[in-house]
């Protein structure tokens, strides 16, 4: 069973601040733990946060969905998109940690790893859309 | 001027983030902290972040440079009151906080403080 | 109505049930002013070492402990993974302001962590939690004297100094 997504446009700044609360809230209402939370909030934080730094005048999407689960699970699946230039190259940026020198890391492996799933849909010139999902047993 | 304010109390700063800060208030407080510090000649900094919901890379990163700025002018930097929550998940992101010391909360920030700053 | 309830009422059986299973799985011992115990047994999986580490950060926040004995000597196997989850509790712990420790490093222990090359050199170690408390008073300078003339006959001991 799932309800209606709940999206938060991203235009700038406050959207980073506004969809990791939303994701936070949604999380909280299906039942997942603080620290579940945390994960969630900060997983989203990055990805909205990329949205703003590398897409098309910083403009793009979030999405989130909740399922519930036949037995008492849940989960919450966030969708970020942008129309921005398109990662080249998905490995590369997966593989990059947290750079020392200069240059932002993309967070993407850090988002992965708090997450249960991940997808990524990119391709150069035609933006890119990060699909992220957590479940509560 | 920052929504942060940055509080003096003797040698050290005090500064009490706040959740949902945007990306340029961050960095706004970073550049005020470092002005203080200059200005100053303070030799401690005690960053609160006890009410901060979600730290993720982008601030990680920055307590992390505001320690490092700071220790090159001659300051210690003490974060205090991560949540647990917060602990467990910049851990699993695989965020190091090498050069930064941290305290469970204010009070023990200081008496860290007063034994890291001690002749 | 009863339909949309019923997810809700189960989510909250669903965390109380957790937190029974956390308090009696993973029990955080305060065995001294600001010093807490972690006595794990058996194995540890990704999921109980999570409950784990939520459980004791939520204790050094509660009582304000700055020191943190995890004593592993009931895990019967400390393999790669096992030694991520210890790495990963200790360096959420220390986030917290907490020192810690971890003991119950057996002779079988060691040598298997020196042969899966495990880099442990960011924490204390030490074979027995006996030494760990010997360690956190030290770090909180305290001391432990006999007192003349009292307590069992210890033909090795004279009466002053720690542990």
């Amino acid at each position: 069973m799932t309800t209606a997504d709940q999206i938060v446009p991203i235009d700038g700044e406050e959207g980073i601040v506004s969809a990791r609360q939303l994701a936070r809230d949604v999380a909280r209402t299906l039942g997942f733990g603080t620290v579940d939370q945390s994960r969630i909030a900060t997983a989203v934080s990055e990805l909205a946060r990329n949205v703003v730094h590398y897409a098309t005048e910083g403009r793009g999407e979030v999405r989130i969905r909740q399922f519930t689960v036949d037995g008492g699970g849940a989960g919450i699946e966030v969708v970020v998109a942008d129309a921005g230039p398109g990662i080249a190259d998905v490995d590369e940026v997966l593989q990059r940690g947290f750079t020392s020198g200069a240059g932002l890391g993309m967070g993407l492996p850090a988002t992965r790893r708090l997450m249960d799933e991940m997808e990524i849909d990119t391709a150069l010139g035609r933006g890119t859309t990060i699909t992220v999902r957590k479940w509560r047993r | 001027m920052a929504r942060v304010p940055i509080v003096r109390v003797g040698p050290v700063l005090i500064s009490t983030l706040l959740s949902g800060l945007l990306d340029q208030e961050v960095l706004q407080l970073q550049e005020e902290l470092m002005d203080s510090i200059e200005q100053s000649g303070a030799r401690g900094v005690l960053l609160d972040i006890s009410t901060v919901e979600t730290v993720d890379t982008f601030l990680g990163r920055l307590l992390a440079d505001i320690a490092a700025g700071a220790r090159l002018m001659g300051a210690h930097t003490v974060v205090v009151g991560l949540q647990p929550a917060v602990a467990v998940t910049l851990v699993e992101m695989g965020l190091e906080f090498k050069a930064v010391h941290v305290a469970l909360n204010a009070e023990k920030g200081w008496a860290l403080l007063r034994r890291l700053l001690a002749p | 109505m009863a339909e949309q309830a019923m997810p809700a009422q189960r989510a909250v059986t669903i965390e109380e049930q957790r937190r029974t299973i956390d308090e009696l799985e993973t029990p955080v011992l305060q065995v001294w002013d600001s010093v807490l115990a972690l006595p794990i047994v058996g194995s540890l999986d990704t999921a109980r070492a999570q409950r784990m580490t939520e459980a004791l950060l939520e204790a050094i926040s509660s009582t304000g402990s700055d020191v943190v004995i995890l004593d592993i000597t009931g895990v019967p196997v400390v393999d790669t993974a096992t030694a991520k989850h210890l790495l990963e509790t200790v360096s959420a712990a220390k986030l917290m302001g907490a020192e810690v420790m971890l003991v119950g490093i057996v002779t079988r222990t060691a040598l298997t962590l020196v042969h899966l090359d495990i880099d442990l050199s960011s924490v204390i170690t030490r074979t027995t939690m006996a030494k760990g408390m010997e360690l956190a008073f030290a770090r909180l300078g305290l001391e432990v004297v006999r007192r003349a003339g009292s307590g069992p006959a210890h033909p090795a001991s004279d009466g002053g100094g720690p542990l």
